[in-house]
C-alpha cells in the first residue's frame, strides 16, 4: 500500500496544476452546490427554518396587567407543557410619528407596537440583529424589519414627548414587535402606571397542530384570572400568512438552485475524468513496474481525492461563507428575516461531491489500470483518435482567417465529449443569463404594473383628523402609507374643482383621476380574510391607473352602468369569467355586475374595480372620491412634483408621495447574485476545460510558438477554442431561458392568486435575445482567459519540452 | 574576454551565461560567431549545455548574462512577440524528434509558419510546393505525419523550416531519430542546403555527423566551450 501512497504522492508533486485545478473545480462545486441546496432545502420551508434558528414563540400572550399581578403573570410563565418563555416585556399600541433620515419634513404617522427589552437575545424570539446594535440608550430603538414602518437606521420616532433613533434593524419571525426600547423607555413612553400590558412568549413542547396549541393557550388562559389575555398570537396563523408570500418566489429559487447543482456535477466529473484520461501514460508506466489494477485504480483515486479533500472543505467554508449574504437577500425576499445553511447541507454536499469526485476518477482508471502495461502507454503517447483531423483540415483552407482562429476553430472537434460537457455547462450559465434578465424585467413590469407607488405616485388627500396639521407655510412633502384611504370623507364638489385645477396647473401631470377606496366582506369570496378592495377611479379613463388587463376591457363610467373589472383571484374564488355577470351583496344593497375584464393584481386579497356609481351602489357611505391620484411625465420627480404640488394647494391638503420599491430591489438583487454564481461556475467549467485542452496540447503549443506564434496569437488561439462552443452554448441558451423564464413566471404567478398579462411574459426583444446569444461567449472568453494568457507566457523551450 | 568585431557575422554569443535553479550555469560564458553561409556543428555530451545553446540562439529562452545576436537582432533583448517574430523570419528549426503536429496533414504543417507571419495564401502554396518538390516529399503532402516515415517526416519539418526563407536553419540532432541511411539522406540534404548558401548549425553527438556535414565543430563540456576547429571536407 505504501508503494501506492508514494505513487500519488509524486504524482501530486508532478502535477500541481492539475491538483489546483481539481482542488479549484471542487472548491467551487461544493460552494454552489452548498448554496444551492441550502436555498432548495429553504425554498421548501423557509419560515421553519427561520423559526428554528430564532427559537420563534409557538405562542405570544399579551397580557392585561391590571388584571393580572405581577405574582399571577411570572406564574403563566410556568404552566404545563411550556419549555422555555421569554418576558413578560411591558407592551403598548401607539401612535407615532415616523421621519426617515434625508427626508427634509417628511414623516409617517402610523400605529406602531412597542415592546420593552433588555437585549435581542433569549430562549425565545432570539432576535435576528440585521444592522446596527441594540439600543443602549432610552433615546434609541431598534426597529422590525418587516413592521409597520421603515426599516431605516437614523429614523427618529416620536411617541408623545418621547423622541427615539433606530440604532438597529432587528427581525422576529412571528413579528412580536415594530420597535423595541429598553425597558426604562418603554415605562417613560407609558407614562405613569405604565401601559398595563406585557408580552409572554411561550414555546411548547407540544405545538405542531392547531389542536395542540388551542391545549396550550388553555393552559396559559387557565393560570391567569379572567379578562387578563387581551390576545394570543399562534405561530401556525404567522406560518400561514409567511407560506403564502413566500409561495410566489419558490419556483425561480428552485430554478437556480437546480442549475447550480446540475453544472457542478458535470463540472467535476468533466476535470476529474480528463484529469485521469491525461494520465494514461503514467498508469502504463505503473503497470509496467507491478502495479495490480486496483493498485492503479487506488492510486488514481488517491491522487484526484486528496485535492477535492481539500477543494471540498475550503468550497464548504466559502459556500457558507457566500451564504451570508445570498441567504440575507433570500431571507429579504421570503420575509422571514433569517436563512442559513442546514446542518445536513453541511454534511452532505462535501461527502456527496467527494463521493462523485471519486467515482468519477475510478471510472477512467479502471479503464485504464485493465489495459496491458503497453497498451496503456501507447494509448497515452499516440496521436489521439482522428477525431477533429478533417475539421483542421477544412479550417486550414480558410486562408482568410487568421491561422491562429482557424487553430482555435479546430480544437473543440479533437475533443467532442468534453467539448459537449463545455458547452452544456456554458448552455447552463447563458440560460441563467437569459431567465435572470427576462425575470428582473418581468419582475420590474410587475411592480410598475401593480405598485401604486409606481403607477400613480402622488396622491392628494385632505388631512385625516388624527394626523398632525401640517407645517404653515406648506411646501413639505408627506409620504402617505398604503394604497388606499380608508376612512377619509368624500371630498366636495369644491375641493375637486381646487384639486384638479392645481393638479393641471402642475408641470409634469400625466394623468389624473379620483380614487375612492372601500373594503368590504361580499359573500361568496372565501379566500380573502381581508374582505374585498374596491376602487373607484373617475374623472377620466381607468386605464391611467396603469393597472394592467389580463382580458377584457375597462369598465364603463356612465352611471348607468354596472361593470366591474376583477383579479384573478375574485374569478377563481367565484368560479366566474370575464363576460359573466355577478350579484355583489353588501347587507341589503345587491348590484349585479358585469365582469368586463381581469385585471393583473396578485395577492391574497380580492380586488374589484368599478365606477364611482357602481361603487355606491353598492355601499352608499361611500358618495364620492376621497382622493386624487396623479400619473406624472417620464422623468418628473414626484418628490419635487409634490413639493410643487403642495405649495400650489397650501395646508390644507395632503400631497403625498409613494416609497417602496424595496422588496423589488431585494428580489432583483436576489435574482443577479443567482445569475452571477452559476456565471461563475460556468465560467470555471471552461477554465477547467482549457487547462486540460493545453495540458494535453502544452507540446504542440511549444511547436507553434518555435514556428513563431506570437503570444498574441497564442491567447487568440486558446480563446478561441471556446469561442465556438460559447457562441453556440449561448445561442441554444437564449430559447432555453426564454423557456424556463415562460414556465417559471407563471407558476409564481398562480403562487400568488395570479394570472399573467402578455406584456409582463414578452420581455425579449429581439435586440436584447442577440445581445443575450452573446452571453455563452462572453462566459467562455472570460473562462479562458486565465489559461489562455498562461499558455501566452509560457516559456517557448519548456512547452516544447513538455510530453 | 573576448569580444567579436560585429561585421559579417550572422550569429555572435558574447560571454552568454545561462543558469537554471541549480548550482552549476548550463552555459558559462560561452563566446561564438558564426559567419553567414557557415555550417557549424556543436557537438558535446549530454547535458553539456549543447541544446540550450540553440534554444538561445533561437530565442526560445533567456541569457542569464551576456548578449545573443544574430544578424541586426539582439535576440537577448526581444519581447516574447518579438522573439516570435524574429524566430518566424530568421530562424528555422529542425528536431530530432521532427515536432510535426499530428493532427495537420503535410502541407498544412509546412504552411504553418507562413501563415502565422501573415504571408499571402497564394505565394506560401506555391513556395510549400516548390520545397516538397525539391525534398521529393510532393507525393505525400496530404497524409498525416502518423503515416509518415521517420526520413519523410524529418523532410516535411525541413521544408517547415524552410518555407519562411530563413538566415538560420539550425538543427537539433536531426539524424538522431532516423536509420542510418536515412540519417545519410537527411544529412546530404542539410549539406545541399549549406552548399547552396544556408547558414546551418547543427547540434549532435556524433563525431561523424559534425565532421561530415559541418565546416566547423565547436565543442562543448559543462556548459563552457572545449575547442573550436575548423573541419577540412573531404
Amino acid at each position: 500500500m505504501s508503494a501506492v501512497f508514494r505513487a500519488a504522492a509524486g504524482g501530486l508533486g508532478g502535477r500541481r496544476l492539475q491538483a489546483i485545478i481539481i482542488g479549484l473545480v471542487v472548491l467551487a462545486a461544493t460552494a454552489a452546490s452548498t448554496l444551492a441546496l441550502g436555498m432548495l432545502a429553504d425554498a421548501h420551508s423557509p419560515f421553519d427554518r427561520a423559526f428554528a434558528q430564532q427559537n420563534g414563540a409557538h405562542v405570544a400572550v399579551t397580557v392585561n396587567t391590571s388584571v393580572a399581578s405581577a405574582a399571577q403573570v411570572a406564574n403563566a410563565a410556568h404552566v404545563k407543557g411550556v419549555t422555555s418563555v421569554a418576558g413578560p416585556f411591558e407592551t403598548d399600541s401607539v401612535n407615532a410619528k415616523v421621519e426617515p433620515p434625508g427626508v427634509t419634513g417628511g414623516s409617517i404617522t402610523t400605529q406602531l407596537n412597542l415592546v420593552g427589552r433588555s437585549s435581542p437575545g433569549g430562549p425565545v424570539d432570539d432576535l435576528t440583529l440585521q444592522q446596527g446594535h441594540w439600543a443602549a440608550g432610552d433615546d434609541q430603538a431598534v426597529i422590525s424589519a418587516t413592521g409597520n414602518a421603515p426599516s431605516q437606521l437614523g429614523t427618529t420616532i416620536t411617541v408623545g414627548s418621547q423622541t427615539m433613533t433606530v440604532v438597529g434593524v432587528a427581525d422576529s419571525v412571528t413579528s412580536t414587535a415594530d420597535v423595541w426600547v429598553l425597558p426604562a423607555e418603554m415605562a417613560a413612553i407609558a407614562g405613569q402606571g405604565g401601559s398595563g400590558q406585557a408580552q409572554l412568549l411561550y414555546r411548547f413542547a407540544s405545538s405542531a397542530t392547531g389542536s395542540d396549541i388551542s391545549a396550550d393557550i388553555g393552559e396559559v388562559d387557565a393560570a391567569l384570572p379572567s379578562g387578563a389575555v387581551l390576545s394570543h398570537v399562534s405561530y401556525l396563523s404567522v406560518r400561514q400568512s409567511e407560506q403564502s408570500s413566500i409561495a410566489p418566489w419558490v419556483p425561480f429559487i428552485v430554478a437556480f438552485g437546480v442549475i447550480a447543482l446540475a453544472i457542478s456535477v458535470l463540472i467535476v466529473v468533466n476535470v476529474v475524468g480528463g484529469a485521469v484520461v491525461a494520465g494514461t501514460t503514467r498508469i502504463g508506466v505503473l503497470k509496467s513496474i507491478g502495479f495490480t489494477p486496483a493498485q492503479v485504480v487506488a492510486c488514481y483515486v488517491l491522487l484526484v481525492a486528496v485535492p477535492a479533500v481539500a477543494g471540498a472543505v475550503a468550497g464548504l467554508v466559502v459556500g457558507n461563507l457566500l451564504a451570508v449574504p445570498l441567504y440575507r437577500q433570500n431571507a429579504q425576499v421570503y420575509q422571514v428575516g433569517v436563512l442559513g445553511v442546514p446542518f445536513w447541507v453541511d454534511v452532505v454536499v462535501p461527502l456527496a461531491v467527494i463521493a462523485l469526485t471519486v467515482l468519477a476518477a475510478a471510472g477512467p482508471a479502471s479503464r485504464a489500470g485493465s489495459m496491458s502495461a503497453v497498451q496503456a502507454i501507447a494509448t497515452g503517447r499516440a496521436p489521439r483518435p482522428r477525431h477533429g483531423f478533417f475539421v483542421q483540415r477544412i479550417l486550414a483552407k480558410l486562408t482568410s482567417v487568421p491561422r491562429p482562429v482557424t487553430l482555435g476553430f479546430a480544437a473543440p472537434a479533437a475533443r467532442p465529449g468534453r467539448t459537449l460537457v463545455t458547452l452544456v455547462a456554458v448552455l447552463f450559465g447563458a440560460a441563467a443569463v437569459t431567465f435572470g434578465v427576462g425575470l428582473a424585467t418581468s419582475l420590474n413590469r410587475v411592480y410598475n404594473d401593480i405598485s401604486p407607488a409606481a403607477r400613480l405616485p402622488v396622491r392628494v388627500v385632505p388631512p385625516p383628523p388624527a394626523a398632525p396639521a401640517p407645517s404653515p407655510g406648506g411646501g413639505s412633502v408627506h409620504i402617505t402609507v398604503g394604497p388606499h384611504f380608508h376612512g377619509l370623507g368624500a371630498l366636495t364638489a369644491a375641493q375637486q374643482h381646487t384639486i384638479g385645477s392645481a393638479i393641471a396647473a402642475t408641470p409634469g401631470t400625466q394623468h389624473y383621476l379620483t380614487q375612492a377606496a372601500d373594503n368590504l366582506s361580499l359573500p361568496g369570496l372565501g379566500s380573502s380574510n381581508a374582505g374585498a378592495q374596491i376602487t373607484a377611479y373617475s374623472g377620466g379613463d381607468p386605464a391611467w391607473s396603469g393597472l394592467v388587463l389580463i382580458s377584457g376591457g375597462w369598465y364603463s363610467q356612465s352611471p348607468a352602468v354596472r361593470d366591474i373589472d376583477v383579479n384573478t383571484l375574485f374569478l377563481t374564488d367565484t368560479n366566474t369569467s370575464v363576460g359573466d355577470t355577478y350579484t355583489l351583496i353588501n347587507g341589503t344593497h345587491k348590484v349585479t355586475a358585469k365582469i368586463v375584464g381581469e385585471v393583473f393584481d396578485p395577492g391574497n386579497d380580492v380586488s374589484i374595480y368599478t365606477s364611482q356609481a357602481t361603487l355606491t351602489a353598492i355601499d352608499p357611505t361611500v358618495t364620492g372620491p376621497a382622493s386624487f391620484a396623479v400619473s406624472l411625465r417620464p422623468g418628473v420627480s414626484a418628490d419635487n412634483y409634490a413639493a410643487a404640488l403642495q405649495n400650489a394647494l397650501g395646508t390644507s391638503y395632503f400631497v403625498g408621495t409613494g416609497g417602496g420599491g424595496q422588496a423589488l430591489i431585494a428580489i432583483i438583487t436576489l435574482v443577479t447574485m443567482l445569475t452571477l454564481l452559476i456565471i461563475v461556475i460556468a465560467g470555471l467549467g471552461v477554465l477547467n476545460t482549457v487547462a486540460l485542452q493545453i495540458r494535453e496540447k502544452a507540446h504542440d503549443i511549444g511547436i507553434f510558438k518555435t514556428l513563431g506564434m506570437t503570444p498574441r496569437q497564442t491567447l487568440s488561439m486558446v480563446v478561441c477554442s471556446v469561442g465556438i462552443t460559447g457562441l453556440v452554448a449561448g445561442i441554444v441558451a437564449v430559447p432555453v431561458g426564454i423557456l424556463l423564464h415562460h414556465n417559471v413566471l407563471p407558476a409564481m404567478a398562480s403562487a400568488a392568486n395570479s394570472g399573467i398579462p402578455q406584456s409582463v411574459m414578452s420581455v425579449y426583444s429581439a435586440p436584447e435575445m442577440v445581445l443575450l446569444g452573446l452571453a455563452g461567449l462572453v462566459i467562455a472568453i472570460a473562462g479562458a482567459l486565465a489559461p489562455a494568457s498562461w499558455a501566452a507566457g509560457s516559456s517557448t523551450a519548456t512547452a516544447l519540452r513538455t510530453e | 574576454m573576448t569580444t567579436f568585431a560585429t561585421m559579417d557575422a550572422l550569429v555572435q554569443l558574447e560571454n552568454v551565461v545561462k543558469r537554471y535553479d541549480g548550482p552549476r550555469a548550463a552555459i558559462d560564458g560561452v563566446s561564438v560567431r558564426i559567419d553567414p553561409g557557415g555550417a557549424v556543428a556543436i557537438m558535446g555530451p549530454s547535458g553539456s549545455g549543447k541544446s540550450t545553446l540553440l534554444n538561445l540562439i533561437a530565442g526560445m529562452d533567456r541569457p542569464t548574462s551576456g548578449s545573443v545576436r544574430v544578424g541586426d537582432e539582439r535576440v537577448d533583448m526581444l519581447s516574447e512577440a518579438g522573439a516570435a517574430r524574429f524566430r518566424r523570419r530568421q530562424v528555422g528549426m529542425i528536431f530530432q524528434f521532427f515536432n510535426l503536429l499530428d493532427d495537420m496533414t503535410v502541407i498544412d504543417n509546412v504552411l504553418l509558419p507562413a501563415q502565422l507571419g501573415g504571408a499571402k495564401a497564394r505565394e506560401a502554396r506555391r513556395r510549400a510546393d516548390e520545397l516538397l518538390g525539391t525534398l521529393r516529399i510532393s507525393h505525400r503532402r496530404d497524409a498525416y505525419p502518423a503515416r509518415l516515415s521517420g526520413g519523410e517526416r524529418q523532410r516535411v519539418a525541413i521544408a517547415r523550416a524552410l518555407i519562411n526563407s530563413p538566415s538560420l536553419l539550425l538543427a537539433d540532432e536531426p539524424t538522431g531519430a532516423v536509420d542510418s541511411a536515412t540519417g545519410d539522406e537527411i544529412g546530404a540534404l542539410l549539406l545541399g542546403l549549406n552548399a547552396a548558401g544556408q547558414t546551418l548549425i547543427l547540434v549532435t553527438h556524433s563525431p561523424e555527423l559534425a565532421h561530415r556535414y559541418a565546416r566547423r565543430v565547436v565543442h562543448i563540456a559543462d556548459g563552457r566551450v572545449a575547442s573550436d576547429t575548423a573541419v577540412t571536407l573531404p
